[in-house]
């Protein structure tokens, strides 16, 4: 009889649909990357997409009464008229850029506040209504609620008993439990260094010009939110998920040896091979994009570094998830198994939601390169001049993975 | 060993092909044909060598030395071109679960380009035509052993490669896969059909092969070799008094024709036949050990 003359084409196509048909009956892994995706697009819509650079920071007693009452001491220890005026229409109240300063009459009322007892209301002219949620008393209208989660408690004659180097001048530092100790630290210096400076001397210690040099991009008044920071580890964990359904469909096609079936026919390994990776890097590469785009990532300015990131990052999973399933483990082997490659390879995504240097061990890890032009191209909008070494490293490290899995399914295939 | 040839064109040409799994040799030079429409039972125990064989055969393994030709390709050189005109049932069920009886079949039939393979038509001839649309997960062994022969089917393979077909099936689908095997010969296939089924081997081949420990040790129809290796002796049955008595006569000794037919004008005769080696039995007596082992 004559038959038909089947081609490569053909067949990688037949090997393509066979996998789309097995990864669309596949219901657990379909249930968990329709969580995620879920999850992700919940993440991105309730995550606050700007960052807060506003301390507020409680204050009693006001600094107006604070000065009143050190005026006549001031005088005594040489202040000028013109000083004192000076002191007199500094708006001390309006506060720092990134210093919002609430002035209390007591301490008691600070403390009371810091302590949730009390709410701290600022109306629309400017002034500070306080008001007790247990008393039933309506909220104030018109008025912006106060957090105020710090304060400081000066003694009404602070000014002048640290003009006149009194000993033992109290100053009471209040702060909620969710203050950072560091925050908590830099009240009480600005508290002792508030008192050198009234009291004439200096810091035992002199200070560049600037009021402090920051190292890298100074992102002062341009923060990266937490959405933009949680940007690379969504986009790992879809990739992730795929790792996992990917390896579990080659490791259902070893445990099951349906891959025997396939070399019994005109399919080459190498068609097989070909075709695991197609779909891998197809499912894991469409899913990525998708979480960018529901996310916000694209621009025109970096849309092709991105595309190209996860390109590298998705054949770097499909080249995890061939080793992982050449090891043809059953469900609960091949998630430990899997596991075993990814968290160590997620580390420099968690990286970018704790900044700081990297440690230089992260930095080897072969998913750093990834992330770093994923948080490059998503967080800072760079493009090819500036992230081309971190992809070359990347493509480095894909090609490796990449082949580390070829060779390891494909010896797998072979022994069958 | 050598074997008698025939003019036709062989499906299957062995010559002196050997295998071995580092230092265990698992086929040592054995050499057989099989000719179009002909099936050749490949009798052995676990471990012989049957397994590696059809390996080898169907470019799953490559030979380490010999030759072998199938539909006069040659193995691990032309394996594309012969996988594409060869059927192979594995001994596992190696079936894709999660995909439908049609999907299954269609599925490995795009594999050889075929577009209309007639899955339907192939799955009504082994009785799953009701159960097209159902996934195989949910069928049981006897329906996915018929699967498993249909699926080797649906390219109308000129070479079929059976590894144990019928291993722990019911009598019922036995006999119902052994009847399409049949088939299979009739419309001219070449079957090498492996098991340690002494009565399928004896039902189906045409030939068979006692291999053991890598080597062929006896290759010939299954009456050639009840022949060689039986009694050839005749056991009749009389009645004796309220009992049965047993009366057997050597078809060598002096005087045995007469002997039959006294025996057979008997009164008293209740039964008369040949007794026949079985094949197990002369496995044995070349071996030394039983199929199963």
């Amino acid at each position: 009889m004559s038959r038909p003359t089947v081609t490569r084409k053909a067949l990688v196509a037949a090997l393509l649909k066979k996998e789309a048909l097995a990864y669309s009956r596949d219901t657990l892994y379909l249930f968990l990357t329709g969580l995620v995706l879920v999850m992700i697009v919940v993440l991105a819509t309730v995550v606050p997409d700007s960052v807060e650079e506003q301390i507020t920071l409680g204050v009693s007693p006001p600094v107006s009464e604070l000065i009143a009452n050190a005026t006549d001491e001031l005088k005594r220890l040489g202040a000028t008229e013109q000083q004192l005026a000076e002191l007199d229409e500094a708006d001390l109240a309006e506060g720092d850029e990134g210093l919002d300063l609430v002035q209390f009459e007591t301490a008691d009322d600070l403390s009371a506040v810091v302590k949730g007892d009390l709410e701290a209301w600022r109306t629309a002219d400017g002034g500070l209504v306080l008001r007790d949620p247990g008393s039933g008393e309506s909220k104030p209208t018109d008025a912006e609620r106060l957090s105020v989660s710090i304060g400081i408690a000066f003694p009404p004659t602070f000014v002048s008993d640290v003009a006149s180097k009194q000993d033992g001048v109290e100053v009471t530092v209040f702060s909620d439990a969710s203050v950072p100790p560091e925050i908590q630290g830099a009240m009480q210096s600005f508290v002792r260094e508030a008192g050198y400076q009234l009291a004439g001397e200096e810091l035992p210690v002199t200070m560049p010009d600037e009021d402090s040099i920051v190292l890298g991009q100074d992102r002062s008044g341009d923060q990266i939110s937490l959405r933009d920071k949680l940007i690379p580890m969504l986009a790992f964990l879809i990739l992730m998920m795929e790792t996992f359904s990917m390896s579990s469909l080659i490791s259902v096609e070893v445990l099951q040896r349906t891959v025997g079936a396939l070399l019994v026919t005109p399919v080459r390994v190498a068609d097989f091979l070909f075709a695991k990776t197609v779909f891998g890097t197809g499912l894991a590469f469409s899913q990525g994009v998708v979480v960018l785009a529901i996310v916000g990532a694209f621009t025109t300015a970096n849309w092709s570094v991105l595309m190209v990131t996860m390109l590298l990052g998705a054949l770097m999973f499909t080249g995890i998830a061939m080793v992982v399933g050449s090891a043809g483990k059953d469900f609960i082997g091949q998630l430990f198994y899997s596991m075993a490659y990814v968290i160590p390879l997620m580390i420099p995504a968690f990286g970018v939601l704790f900044p700081g240097s990297a440690a230089p061990w992260i930095q080897v890890l072969p998913s750093y390169p990834v992330i770093a032009s994923l948080v490059g191209a998503s967080v800072y909008e760079l493009g090819w001049p500036e992230l081309w070494t971190s992809l070359a490293y990347a493509l480095a490290w894909v090609c490796v993975i990449y082949i580390a899995g070829l060779v390891a399914l494909k010896r797998k295939v072979e022994s069958l | 060993m050598t074997e008698t040839g025939t003019t036709t064109t062989p499906a299957i040409e062995v010559e002196d092909l050997r295998f071995s799994y580092g230092d265990l040799e698992a086929v040592c030079g054995i050499a057989f044909t099989v000719q179009p429409g002909e099936i050749l039972g490949f009798l052995g125990p676990n471990g012989a060598g049957k397994s590696t064989t059809i390996k080898m055969l169907t470019g799953q393994l490559t030979p380490k030395a010999g030759r072998a030709r199938v539909l006069g390709h040659e193995v691990g050189r032309d394996n594309p071109e012969l996988q594409a005109r060869i059927g192979v049932c594995f001994e596992e069920k190696n079936l894709y679960l999660n995909m439908s009886a049609l999907e299954n079949l269609d599925f490995h039939a795009s594999l050889y380009g075929i577009k209309d393979a007639g899955s339907m038509e192939v799955l009504r001839r082994v009785g799953l035509a009701d159960r097209a649309k159902d996934r195989v997960s949910s069928f049981s062994k006897g329906m996915r052993q018929r699967m498993m022969i249909s699926r080797a089917f649906i390219n109308r393979p000129d070479v079929l490669f059976l590894d144990e077909p019928t291993d722990g099936l019911d009598p019922v689908t036995s006999a119902f896969i052994r009847k399409t095997i049949k088939e299979e010969a009739e419309r001219g296939a070449a079957i090498l059909l492996t098991t340690h089924d002494m009565f399928e081997a004896d039902e189906l081949s045409d030939r068979v092969a006692f291999i053991n420990e890598g080597r062929i040790v006896a290759l010939d129809t299954v009456e050639n070799l009840k022949l060689r290796y039986g009694k050839r002796s005749v056991k009749a049955r009389l009645r004796d008094g309220g009992g049965v008595r047993e009366v057997h006569v050597g078809l060598a000794e002096d005087g045995a024709s007469a002997r039959i037919a006294e025996l057979a004008a008997s009164p008293e005769l209740l039964t008369i036949h040949t007794e026949e080696a079985t094949l197990e039995a002369i496995f044995i007596e070349l071996t030394g050990r039983g199929l199963e082992g």
